[in-house]
């Protein structure tokens, strides 16, 4: 029994170290990978996006502050973690470089529908990427996770993009 | 008067000449009929190939052509005087008659070799012909090939690339299913979508009624098959290598069980370790002592039926899979339950369910082991016998 099982050991653990290369290329794996490159070959406007370091499920990502709005010439980082189950499961998008936002919490996390319950596996970093982008010009101000900022917005909209522009100032050049 | 008595020498001349013509050519006709099966019959013997002979009738055919020409010739000299005699019309039509005979013939000749002789005189006729009917040739050659690889060279390719490509897993639709709002995605990727976010259409957010039965819209895939035959191919070979490793034991029970395995989230961390490690110890039965973990199934499947404890029989049914899968799998799953294990450290779930888990896979892992030994017992016994 005991040398059985020191032959299965061994072989099982041979197994897995063959093995291992396709369990990152998983379906999830093949489908980040794809973006990838798709993201390399048509990026969205503003935006770039790639995998940190060799972890393919960790990526970082850079919008730039679209101008016309309180975040203009600001370079806003952005943490992107996939979950196991991608694309059946939104990913989580935080932000890196602080920023003065109500539909972004004081950690960082964007609060967005389309990263929880509207999540659709047809979306895509590059279409979340957008939306990110689209909230800097329209803040979905009812559904803000930062109430007070959001108050201020609809309230004094002035006062709003001048604390919002001093922080893009502070933070984000 | 000696003009109209040269001319009337010249008919005579040449009358007797026109009329030679025709029988000269009723011979040539003769030999061709009379000499061809016997020439067919010499090349036979000589062993030549039916190019050979071919080239040979060829140039038999070729001799009348010739002599037509001349008659043509003469004929045309002999117009200027006109007298229309019967015996020159009939000269003249017997003249032009024996070219397509001739032809008619050899083609009647051989009604079986036709098909095949046509053909190889069309390539007699690139070898003789040269540049111009070579050319044409060389098109047909090309376009024979050409005919697949010129779908991957389609203008449009890469926007019915990007149009017939799942949104899901962002790859050509592998067997595409249709929703009843009209978008399309791979059969599994719709399947494991409608699973995980709800029975809605990923692209328009629509409700899909089943989900779960979707069916392959065949028109879709077989374009897909005729466009993209490569990518195809690959996901065919990729998902037959899966597909085997799963399919080995797939019997809707196994199936069921995988599927919970895959959706339910783990309850604790130790419990799916000490998973991992009875199917680890499967595992070697299975690849040492393979009749013995046959046995070793038989025997554990009676038992089951026998007393389907709802507590105890799942970790029983994943490690019965473990019994008859592949190595690989198996490495597959202790992996993912490694990762399991991990996160489910991580979020630190309740105490108390390891504690009910717990006792059931340390009693399903003494129970294959002592299934192993019963096996191994069962077969020293067999082999007394």
């Amino acid at each position: 029994m005991m040398i059985s099982g020191g032959g299965g050991r061994s072989l099982w653990s041979s197994s897995t170290s063959s093995w291992v290369p396709t369990t990152s290329v998983s379906a999830s794996g093949k489908r980040i990978q794809r973006e990838m490159v798709e993201l390399n070959n048509d990026p969205p406007p503003d935006c770039s996006a790639g995998p940190k370091g060799d972890n393919l499920y960790h990526w970082i990502a850079t919008i730039i502050g679209t101008p016309g709005t309180p975040y203009q010439g600001g370079i806003f980082f952005l943490d992107i973690k996939f979950p196991s189950d991608y694309p059946f499961k939104p990913p989580q998008v935080v932000f890196k470089t602080r920023i003065y936002h109500c539909n972004v919490d004081p950690d960082g996390l964007v609060s967005m529908g389309i990263l929880k319950d509207d999540w659709s596996p047809a979306l895509t970093i590059a279409k979340v990427l957008l939306a990110v982008r689209s909230i800097f010009t329209n803040p979905d101000h009812y559904n803000a996770v930062v109430p007070g900022i959001a108050h201020l917005y609809s309230g004094d909209r002035a006062k709003h993009d001048g604390i919002a522009a001093e922080w893009t100032v502070r933070f984000a050049k | 008067m000696e003009n109209r008595r040269m001319a009337v020498n010249g008919e005579q001349k040449r009358s007797p000449r026109n009329q030679k013509i025709p029988l000269a050519d009723s011979n040539v006709q003769n030999m061709a009929t009379l000499l061809s099966p016997r020439f067919k019959s010499a090349a036979a013997m000589a062993g030549w190939d039916e190019e050979a002979l071919l080239l040979a009738s060829l140039i038999v055919e070729d001799t009348p052509d010739r002599d037509s020409k001349h008659k043509r010739r003469s004929l045309l000299n002999s117009k200027s005087p006109s007298t229309n005699s019967s015996r020159k019309r009939r000269a003249r039509k017997s003249s032009q008659k024996p070219i397509p005979v001739i032809l008619d013939l050899d083609a009647e000749e051989t009604p079986v070799k036709d098909s095949g002789r046509k053909k190889k005189e069309e390539r007699v006729c690139v070898n003789n012909e040269g540049s111009k009917v070579g050319g044409d040739g060389n098109e047909s050659k090309e376009k024979s090939p050409g005919a697949p690889s010129s779908s991957s060279s389609l203008p449009y390719i890469d926007k019915l690339r990007d149009e017939l490509s799942c949104a899901i897993c962002l790859e050509i639709c592998f067997e595409p299913s249709t929703t009843p709002c009209g978008h399309s995605f791979c059969r599994k990727c719709l399947r494991s979508a409608a699973d995980k976010c709800g029975k809605k259409c990923p692209k328009c957010r629509q409700l899909i009624s089943n989900g779960r039965s979707c069916s392959v819209n065949t028109v879709l895939w077989n374009t897909i098959q005729i466009l993209f035959p490569q990518e195809i191919e690959a996901r065919k070979a990729a998902g037959s290598l899966n597909g085997r490793q799963q399919a080995q034991n797939m019997s809707p029970e196994t199936a069921f069980y995988a599927n919970l395995r895959n959706t339910s989230i783990q309850p604790s961390g130790g419990a799916s370790s000490r998973n991992m490690n009875s199917r680890r110890s499967v595992a070697i039965t299975s690849t040492q002592e393979d009749e013995d973990a046959a046995l070793a199934r038989r025997l554990q499947r009676e038992i089951d039926e026998q007393s389907p404890g709802t507590n105890r029989s799942r970790p029983r049914m994943r490690a019965r899979r473990g019994v008859s899968t592949s190595q690989h799998e198996d490495a597959a799953l202790a992996l993912r339950l490694q990762r399991e294990e991990f996160i489910q450290t991580f979020r630190r779930s309740s105490q108390e369910q390891t504690i009910i888990r717990l006792p059931s896979s340390t009693f399903a892992r003494e129970n294959l082991r002592a299934m192993a030994s019963r096996a191994v017992n069962l077969r020293t016994s067999d082999t007394r016998r």
